[in-house]
C-alpha cells in the first residue's frame, strides 16, 4: 500500500520524517480508546499526507518505570531499516501519552486473521511465504544482536498487498546493551561468558524452554523457538497447547521435547480435522523445536531450508488470504461492539502483564505452582482487562488467563449452563472456574461459540477432552501436593524434584535479596535522619538559645 | 585480488589500519569518480561490520580477548576514533549503528589492564564537543548519544561534559519534540547526575546556584508532562544521595523549591505526586526549617494533611507509609516562628 512503497523509497541514511511532531487534528476511522485503556492503536489520515498511519498511543502515567522501556522500544523502531520490520515514522508524547507513528498495515495482525477467517490454520503455500518474511526480518534482527522476543502471529502484521512485517518491540532487546547492564566497568565477565540474556520476557505458549529457565541465559536461538511456534500457530490455528493454562504448557515443554504428534495428542477437542503437511515443514518445524537451543538452526540457515524453496511471493498471499477477509474494523465490530481496542492493544496490555511479571520477581515455575489454576483461589485475585473478556479474544485471554480465568467467563459460565457437562463440571466442585475455561476452549474457535450459540456435539466432544487432560492434571497436582509434603511419589518425580529444589532455591536467594535491600533501605533512611538533624545541630543550639 | 587478499586472514590491527585509510579517504570531499566512491565507502561499512565481530562474535564464535585488546591497542594508537566520529554522517544506517557498537565496545576493553580508552578521551575530550552537539542533529542523535552515554562512564570525561558549557543546552535537549531523542538526551542526563558521586557532588556544590535555577524553571516547571515527571524522580535520587547531602540540606532549605514541590503534589498526575512526595518529605523532615518554611508550611496545614489523608499507592509499601506518617506528624506538630 500507498505507506509501504513510500517507506521504501526513503533512503537509509535518513529518518526526517515529513510527520507532524504534535497531534495536529487528525481524521480517525475509529473511536478513540477506553480511558482506561495503557495503550491504544489505531489508523490515522495526518494532515498535508494521504498516507493513512497507525498511531500507537501508551499511558505514560500508568507505567512506574523512568521509561527506560519505551525508549529502547522506540529506538529500537527508529533505528532499524527492513522491509519486513515495521518501524516507526516519529514518536511523540501528547501529555501523557506517548504516540508512535507507525505504517499502517491495513490487514491487521495474523493472528487476527486466522482467529477471523482461518481458524483451521492457513494452507501451507501461504505459511511458507509468511514465514520466510518473517525470518527475513528475525535475521537481520539477530545480526543486529537484537532479539525480538515475542514472536507470535499476533506479532506479525500483513498489508493489504500481501506484504508482511514484524511488530512490536516492546520485550525486544539487544544483547550487546544488556549484557553490560550490572557489569562495571570490568571487562572480564564479557569476555568469558557470551552475550546471554536472562530475564524472562515474552508471552508463555511460545516462549522457548531457556527462556522459561534462564539461569543459564538464552541468545537468538529463543526466537527461532517462538518462531517454530508460531509455524504450528499458523498450521492449526492456535498456538500448540493453548488449550491449557500457561503454565501447565510451561511444564509440559520443559518436561518434554514435543513435535507435531505431541500436539497432535494434546489438541485435544478440534483435532477432528485431518490436515496433512509435507514432510519439509514437519521437518523445519522440528529443527526449530529442538530443545537445545545449541541445535537449532539460525534464521540465516533456516531461510535456505527446502520448505522455503519455490516460495510464493507477497501477491499470492494478497489472493488468497485477503480475498474476502473483512476490513480490520469489521473484525473489530465483530468482536463485540464494545471494544475500540486493536489487537495490538491486547497485546501490548498482555504484555505489561507479563512484564510486571518479571519485574515483581515472580518466574514461571513458580507460576506453575502458584498460579496454576488448580488452584482457584488464586485466579480470583487477579485482573481483568475487559478488552480480553469479550468473546472474540478467548483464545488471547486465555495465554494469559492463569491468573484471570473465572471472572472472564461470565458469558461462557452462561454457555456451560445448557451443556450436558454441567455435572460434570459440578462434580468437580472448586474447579469449575477451569472446568469452564477448558470448556469454552474446546470450541477453540471461540468467538463462534458464543456468536452461534452452543453446539452440543462440540460441547460434549469438548468435555470429554477435558475430563482427560483435567485427570491427567489431577494426577500432576497430585504429585505436587506430594512433593510440597516431601513425600515420595511415584518414580517419575526426579526430574521435577529438581526443579522444585531449583525453585526452592532461587526463591530463597530472592527472599536473601530482598531482605538485604529492605536493610539498606533502612539503612539509608535512618542516614539521612542523622544528617537532616546533624547538619543543623551546630547552628541549631546557637539559634536554639536566641529562640 | 580479492582472492589474493582472502587466502591471508587479516590481523586485528590489520583491518584497524584498513579502517582508518578508508575514513581518511571517505572524510575527503566526494571527487568526480562517483563510483569507486560507493565501492570504498562499501567498503569501509564492511570493515566496521568486522571490526564489531572481532570484539562481540558472532553466532558460530565468542570474542576473544586477545584479538580484541590488539583491535584496542591500534585502534587508540593513531587518530581512529575521531575520524570514526566524524565520518559518521557519511556512513549509512547500518554502518552507523555497527560504529557506535563497536565505540561502546572499546570503551570497556583494557589492554594490559588498563582502560586506554580513557587515556584517549582525556587527550581528545573536544570529541565530546561533537558528541553532546548530536543531539541538535536529528538523523546522528541516537547515535552519538549512545557513544556519549558510553564515553561519560569514564570519570574525568564526565567531569569534563559536567563542567563544559554544554551542561545548559541538555535542559533543551531534553524537551526536544522526537520521544527517542529526548528520551536518549534524558538517559544521558540522568547518568550524568548519577554515576560518578563525587564528581556530582563536586559539580553541584560549585554550580548550586545556576544548576537548580535551571533545573526548577525548565524541568520540574515545564508544561511537558514527561520532563515533570522525569526531573521530579531525577530531582529525588540526587538529593537522597547521601553523597549529596549538603546539597540537600541547601535544597530542602529554600522556600521557592518548597512552593514548587508543592505545586508537583498537587498534580493531577499520581506517579508525579508521589515522586514529589519524595521530595517533598525532605523539608518537612528536616529538623532545622528555616522560619520562612515553617511558615508555609504552617499556613498549608489543613490543606497539606487533608491531601495525605487520602494520599494512596496503588500496591502497599510499608515504608511510604511511615514516610507518610512521619511527614504528617512533623506538619501537624509545627508552631509558627517568629523570625528572629
Amino acid at each position: 500500500m500507498a505507506a509501504h512503497e513510500v517507506q521504501k523509497q526513503e533512503p537509509s541514511t535518513s529518518r526526517k520524517s515529513p510527520f507532524p511532531l504534535a497531534p495536529t487534528p487528525t481524521k480517525s476511522s475509529m473511536r478513540s480508546a477506553p480511558a482506561s485503556a495503557p495503550s491504544s492503536t489505531k489508523p490515522c489520515v495526518p494532515p498535508s499526507t494521504t498516507r493513512v498511519v497507525a498511531i500507537k498511543s501508551i499511558d505514560l502515567d500508568r507505567s512506574r518505570s523512568d521509561f527506560d522501556a519505551f525508549r529502547r522500544e522506540t529506538k529500537t523502531m527508529s533505528l532499524l531499516s527492513h522491509p519486513n520490520i515495521l518501524s516507526a515514522h516519529c514518536s511523540f508524547t501528547v501529555d501523557r501519552r506517548l504516540w508512535v507513528v507507525m505504517p499502517f498495515m491495513s490487514a491487521g495482525s495474523l493472528q487476527s486473521i486466522i482467529s477471523s477467517s482461518f481458524p483451521n490454520g492457513l494452507s501451507e503455500p501461504c505459511i511458507a511465504v509468511i514465514l520466510k518474511e518473517t525470518l527475513n526480518a528475525l535475521s537481520y534482527l539477530h545480526d543486529q544482536g537484537h532479539l525480538h522476543r515475542d514472536i507470535k502471529a499476533g506479532n506479525i502484521l500483513m498489508d493489504s498487498d500481501g506484504s508482511v512485517k514484524l511488530a512490536d518491540f516492546g520485550v525486544s532487546a539487544s544483547v550487546y546493551e544488556r549484557n553490560y547492564l550490572g557489569t562495571s566497568s570490568s571487562l572480564s565477565s564479557s569476555t568469558t561468558s557470551s552475550y546471554r540474556l536472562t530475564d524472562v520476557a515474552g508471552t508463555p505458549y511460545w516462549m522457548a524452554p531457556e527462556v522459561v529457565h534462564s539461569h543459564n541465559g538464552y541468545g537468538c536461538k529463543a526466537d527461532i523457538w517462538s518462531f517454530g511456534i508460531t509455524a504450528l500457530e499458523l498450521a492449526h490455528g492456535g498456538p500448540p497447547l493453548s488449550n491449557l493454562p500457561p503454565s501447565k504448557s510451561l511444564l509440559l515443554k520443559i518436561t518434554k521435547r514435543f513435535n507435531f504428534s505431541d500436539y497432535e495428542k494434546h489438541g485435544g477437542a478440534d483435532k477432528n480435522k485431518s490436515k496433512k503437511f509435507s514432510k519439509s515443514f514437519k521437518d523445519m518445524v522440528g529443527l526449530c523445536l529442538d530443545q537445545d537451543p545449541n541445535k537449532r538452526p539460525s534464521a540465516e540457515k533456516l531461510l535456505k531450508h527446502s520448505f522455503f524453496k519455490n516460495c510464493k511471493g507477497s501477491d499470492f498471499l494478497a489472493k488468497n488470504v485477503l480475498g474476502g477477509l473483512p476490513s480490520v474494523e469489521e473484525r473489530f465490530r465483530v468482536l463485540g461492539g464494545l471494544k475500540s481496542e486493536d489487537d495490538e492493544d491486547e497485546d501490548e496490555s498482555a504484555r505489561e502483564r507479563v512484564k510486571n511479571r518479571r519485574i515483581s520477581g515472580w518466574n514461571f515455575d513458580e507460576d506453575g505452582l502458584h498460579l496454576n489454576p488448580v488452584f482457584p483461589t488464586e485466579s480470583s485475585d487477579s485482573v481483568v482487562d475487559p478488552t480480553e473478556s469479550a468473546s472474540g479474544s478467548v483464545v488471547k485471554m486465555v495465554r494469559f488467563g492463569g491468573e484471570t480465568i473465572i471472572p472472564l467467563s461470565s458469558e461462557s459460565h452462561e454457555s456451560c449452563l445448557s451443556s450436558p457437562g454441567r455435572v460434570a463440571e459440578e462434580e468437580r466442585g472448586d474447579e469449575s472456574g477451569e472446568s469452564s475455561l477448558e470448556s469454552n476452549l474446546s470450541s477453540l474457535a471461540g468467538a463462534d461459540s458464543i456468536a452461534v450459540g452452543v453446539d452440543r456435539e462440540a460441547m460434549v466432544g469438548g468435555l470429554t477432552a477435558f475430563m482427560r487432560s483435567l485427570d491427567e492434571q489431577r494426577q500432576n497436582v497430585g504429585t505436587l501436593i506430594g512433593l510440597l509434603r516431601g513425600e515420595e511419589v511415584g518414580e517419575v518425580m526426579m526430574s521435577r524434584e529438581e526443579q522444585m529444589g531449583q525453585v526452592v532455591d532461587r526463591l530463597r536467594v530472592e527472599l536473601e535479596n530482598e531482605r538485604e535491600r529492605n536493610f539498606q533501605l533502612e539503612m539509608e533512611l535512618e542516614f539521612l535522619r542523622i544528617q537532616i538533624s546533624g547538619a543543623y545541630t551546630t547552628t541549631g543550639s546557637a539559634t536554639g538559645s536566641i529562640d | 585480488m580479492k582472492g589474493l587478499f582472502k587466502s591471508k586472514p587479516r590481523t586485528p590491527a590489520d583491518v584497524v589500519r584498513q579502517t582508518r585509510d578508508l575514513l581518511i579517504y571517505a572524510q575527503r570531499s566526494p571527487d568526480s569518480r562517483e563510483s569507486k566512491r560507493e565501492e570504498k565507502m562499501a567498503e569501509l561499512s564492511k570493515n566496521i561490520r568486522e571490526l564489531k565481530c572481532i570484539l562481540y562474535g558472532n553466532s558460530e564464535s565468542e570474542p576473544v580477548s586477545e584479538a580484541c585488546a590488539q583491535l584496542t591497542q591500534e585502534f587508540f594508537r593513531e587518530n581512529t576514533l575521531r575520524l570514526l566520529i566524524m565520518c559518521l554522517p557519511k556512513l549509512n544506517l547500518e554502518a552507523r549503528k555497527d560504529a557506535t557498537q563497536v565505540v561502546a565496545n572499546l570503551q570497556r576493553q583494557q589492554v594490559h589492564s588498563k582502560l586506554i580508552a580513557s587515556d584517549y578521551l582525556e587527550a581528545n575530550i573536544d570529541l565530546m564537543d561533537v558528541l553532546i552537539q548530536g543531539y541538535g542533529d536529528t538523523d546522528m542523535a541516537l547515535h552519538y548519544g549512545a557513544m556519549l552515554r558510553e564515553c561519560i562512564r569514564h570519570q574525568s570525561v564526565a567531569r569534563y561534559v559536567l563542567e563544559s558549557e554544554h551542561m545548559k543546552k541538555f535542559f533543551d535537549y531534553i524537551q526536544l519534540p522526537n520521544f527517542d531523542i529526548a528520551a536518549d538526551a534524558a538517559a544521558t542526563f540522568k547518568e550524568l547526575m548519577t554515576r560518578h558521586k563525587s564528581t556530582v557532588a563536586d559539580f553541584l556544590s560549585k554550580n548550586y546556584d545556576w544548576f537548580f535555577a535551571e533545573y526548577n524553571s525548565k524541568l520540574l516547571e515545564s508544561s511537558n508532562y514527561i520532563t515533570r515527571r522525569q526531573a521530579v524522580k531525577l530531582l529525588g535520587d540526587i538529593l537522597l544521595d547521601r553523597s549529596n547531602s549538603a546539597v540537600m540540606t541547601r535544597y530542602v532549605s529554600s522556600r521557592d523549591n518548597l512552593r514548587i514541590l508543592m505545586n508537583l503534589l498537587r498534580e493531577s498526575s499520581k506517579s508525579i505526586q508521589i515522586e514529589a512526595f519524595h521530595v517533598f518529605k525532605l523539608f518537612a523532615a528536616n529538623q532545622n526549617k528555616p522560619a520562612d518554611i515553617v511558615g508555609i508550611l504552617v499556613a498549608n496545614r489543613s490543606k497539606l494533611l487533608r491531601l495525605f489523608a487520602d494520599f494512596k499507592i496503588d500496591k502497599e509499601d510499608e515504608q511510604f507509609e511511615a514516610d507518610k506518617a512521619q511527614v504528617v506528624r512533623e506538619i501537624a506538630a509545627l508552631e509558627p516562628k517568629e523570625l528572629s
